[in-house]
């Protein structure tokens, strides 16, 4: 029981003291976010635009700052989380998604429905469902599709997205690397795959990513998640 | 509007009085918990700002006696914890709104105004800037007398810019707002949206309502923008 007792003790005091880190982080980013905010009318015209480039650099720091955060509180479900049902999850997200998709010539589909619940606070599930669908926007083709179906087994209901022309899933921001800037979006975007998978297989449910000629996700949620935090 | 800030963190709290001042707000401060307390429950506010993490008393206690005494006294929760959880006992023990660091003081502005004005006016059905009128019962919108189509998109947009007419808004703000996603810097799904409205609220009229503020984000304002 000990050896198994230790590593997530530790794991639980790493967490602790990142989550300590971040907190002492946030509070002089948020004065020095305010500072600029108030302070980018006040300047004289040729120093603007320096007060502009350091505010969009902090507001580039905040947010991962907060990726770093979505990625601590993923693995914590929530001890009275209840289960989210996924299928008006999903339609919601899509539905959400639909303009930005638009405006890159691309469609989302979704079909079919399941029972299926997931035990997470819903936030976090649509999170986590957001960062998937819209890696998949990214890294599909103009003019393509992509299909989302939800299914009901036996013993599982099954989400399957995936996208009819697409570049390959798990590089997508990695593509065009070639700036420091698509560098870090490429970053950012592994960083939120990350935080989808970890929120997902916390609560219960089996996540896969396909890449190949059609890339998108399978998420399978076992018939007792619905109903039970731990298998029986 | 008179508003109380509670924050130990003295930086942080004097840009926020300064950015509330500027808004014509008349502010104080306390920078704990048990000073922030007596003053809540002993003088009369229309709103409290009020930062979780205090020196000495805490925020959630504070915020537990404002709610003993001053039941409908708006509080808007500052914090660094932003699990789940927590906005839900934020809102459970009595918080009508909460923002977690680090915000935007822009942001900030607009949750106080949307407090202050739910605390103490009717939500106003009819939206207007100078002959831009946006009925949200009735879900139309007229420029000088003339019908303008809008998508449900556009309307949303349009809605949120109006309701914060005359101040700025920063793209974080509309995604989460309009989109309700979270902020992708890489996304200018916002800036193609504006163009959108620009389109249709702007082009053929007098004057240009819709401005961009440079490094922070957009603003519709009869008098042009200030940026």
């Amino acid at each position: 029981m000990s050896a198994a007792y230790q590593p997530s003790l530790k794991l639980l005091q790493d967490q602790e003291v990142l989550g300590e880190l971040l907190h002492s982080l946030s509070q002089p980013l948020t004065s020095l976010r305010c500072s600029l905010e108030l302070s980018i009318d006040e300047v004289a015209e040729r120093q603007q635009a320096a007060v502009s480039l350091a505010l969009q650099q902090t507001e580039k720091v905040i947010g991962m700052i907060q990726l770093m955060r979505e990625y601590l509180d993923a693995e914590q479900p929530g001890s009275e989380a209840h289960p989210v049902a996924l299928a008006p999850a999903v339609r919601t997200v899509a539905e959400e998604l639909s303009s930005i998709a638009t405006l890159r010539r691309i469609k989302i589909g979704v079909a079919g429905t399941c029972t299926a619940s997931v035990p997470v606070p819903e936030p976090r599930l649509r999170l986590a469902l957001q960062y998937l669908l819209s890696a998949l926007i990214q890294a599909a083709r103009a003019n393509s599709e992509i299909r989302v179906w939800l299914e009901e087994g036996s013993s599982e209901s099954v989400l399957r997205v995936e996208c009819e022309r697409g570049a390959r899933f798990r590089d997508d921001g990695a593509r065009g690397s070639r700036s420091q800037r698509d560098s870090v979006s490429g970053t950012l975007g592994k960083v939120r795959l990350a935080i989808a998978s970890r929120v997902l297989e916390t609560a219960g449910a089996f996540l896969a990513m396909e890449d190949g000629d059609r890339p998108g996700f399978v998420l399978r949620i076992p018939r007792w998640l619905a109903t039970s935090s731990s298998p029986a | 509007m008179k508003i109380l800030i509670v924050e130990d963190d003295t930086a942080l709290s004097s840009f926020i009085r300064k950015g509330l001042e500027a808004e014509h707000h008349a502010v104080d401060t306390a920078d704990d918990g048990e000073q922030g307390r007596a003053m809540a429950l002993e003088f009369d506010y229309d709103l409290v700002v009020l930062d979780l993490n205090l020196p000495g008393v805490d925020g959630l206690s504070v915020l537990k006696s404002v709610r003993q005494r001053k039941s409908s006294l708006p509080v808007l929760i500052l914090t660094a914890r932003s699990r789940v959880e927590d906005r839900v006992q934020c809102l459970d023990t009595g918080a009508d709104d909460y923002l977690v660091k680090p915000f935007s003081f822009l942001e900030l502005a607009a949750r106080a105004r949307a407090l202050l004005r739910r605390s103490h006016l009717p939500s106003e059905s009819v939206l207007t800037v100078r002959d831009l009128s946006l009925d949200r019962v009735q879900r139309k919108v007229e420029r000088a007398g003339r019908h303008i189509e809008l998508t449900t998109k556009e309307f949303a947009l349009l809605e949120y810019l109006m309701r914060n007419a005359g101040r700025r808004v920063t793209r974080p703000m509309i995604i989460e707002h309009v989109w309700n996603l979270n902020f992708d810097s890489t996304t200018n799904v916002v800036d193609v949206y504006i163009n959108y409205l620009r389109r249709k609220v702007d082009d053929g009229f007098s004057p240009a309502l819709i401005h961009t503020v440079r490094g922070v984000g957009y603003q519709i304002s009869p008098e042009g923008a200030s940026a």
